[in-house]
């Protein structure tokens, strides 16, 4: 194992922080924030109709329902809002982020997780609530689960990381925030 | 990660399944269907990655409970006793399969509490930055 390269984790054979391996969980996002805009701006009487291959009526059914429309704003662009904040967690940050910025990709495996739970329990209550199935909101769902898996391995990383500079008797706070005094005594 | 990949099929067909063999107007058993599936989709579809492949583990839950749902909700349609029978022995089956893992990731999840974990000693062998 090569120790030349400092942005490879001890004990990982590659960098999970890598534009590599960032981008295209970032170009998800960005898909899922082009369809949940889309819903949204249907939720808001903008778009008049929505794209509905297979189930005919089910998607307005579902875009208009009483769980859609809980919360002041329509679930969709809270939704979409998820997603720009995932697309912005992602880019932020070089290539070393598990160790300079740790706050950011652990920001960025909080926000991607409960995302994509939401998703799933969106995808209950379609059936459940409303016998009906919204091929977008499905879609939507698929896009934010994929994410889960490849944002997880970053935040391992730094929480990896974390571990080493607790148990160097470090400053906790200070790593997190990706103080300069900590990098350079913890790899 | 076939495994995986065989599991998320396994859920996404148990969502489905109520509409193709035409009992979806049975809402327990449509309800049941609709509710485990996109679950065991879902951690099948997380632990494709190697970094969470441990997340397998999560379908164990909802597999073992679709081997009691038929007596527990008091099924009465043979094509759904069967159907859920066999999706939660193949889940359970499934999940238990590890796969291939070719990466190595500092000691895995459990290097978060453990101490002297994998990353932690190959840190102390690098020289300092």
């Amino acid at each position: 194992m090569s120790h030349t390269n400092d942005a490879i984790p001890p004990g990982w054979n590659y960098n999970p922080a890598t534009w590599g391996e960032r981008l295209p969980i970032v170009g998800l996002a960005l898909l899922g924030l082009a369809i949940a805009t889309y819903l949204g701006l249907f939720q808001l009487k903008i778009v008049p109709t929505v794209w509905e291959p297979f189930f005919g009526n089910d998607s307005k059914k579902i875009l208009t329902s009483g769980v859609s429309q809980i919360l002041p704003i329509p679930d969709a662009l809270l939704g979409a809002l998820g997603y720009a904040a995932d697309a912005t967690a992602g880019i932020i940050g070089g290539t070393r982020r598990w160790r300079t910025m740790p706050w950011i990709v652990i920001l960025f495996g909080v926000m991607v997780g409960p995302l994509g739970m939401i998703s799933v329990l969106l995808v209950v209550v379609q059936p459940v609530l409303y016998d009906a199935w919204c091929t977008l909101c499905l879609a939507s769902a698929v896009i934010s689960v994929v994410m889960i898996g490849p944002a997880m391995d970053e935040m391992l990383a730094s929480l990896q990381y974390l571990k080493r500079v607790k148990e160097a008797n470090e400053s906790l706070w200070k790593a997190f925030w990706g103080y300069k005094e900590v990098q350079g005594k913890i790899i | 990660m076939w495994a995986q990949i065989i599991n998320a099929l396994l859920g996404i067909w148990l969502m489905a399944s109520p509409a193709v063999f035409g009992f979806a107007d049975d809402r327990t058993i449509s309800n049941n269907a609709h509710i485990v599936g996109p679950v065991i989709a879902s951690f099948g579809i997380i632990a494709c990655w190697e970094a969470t492949r441990v997340v397998r583990y999560y379908n164990l839950l909802p597999g073992a409970w679709l081997l009691l749902t038929p007596w527990v909700l008091g099924y009465d349609t043979t094509t759904a006793i069967v159907n859920d029978l066999v999706i939660g022995a193949a889940v359970i089956g499934l999940s238990l399969v590890k796969g291939k893992v070719s990466g190595t990731y500092g000691g895995g999840w459990s290097a978060i509490w453990k101490k002297d974990s994998l990353h932690a000693t190959e840190a102390r062998r690098q020289p300092r930055v």
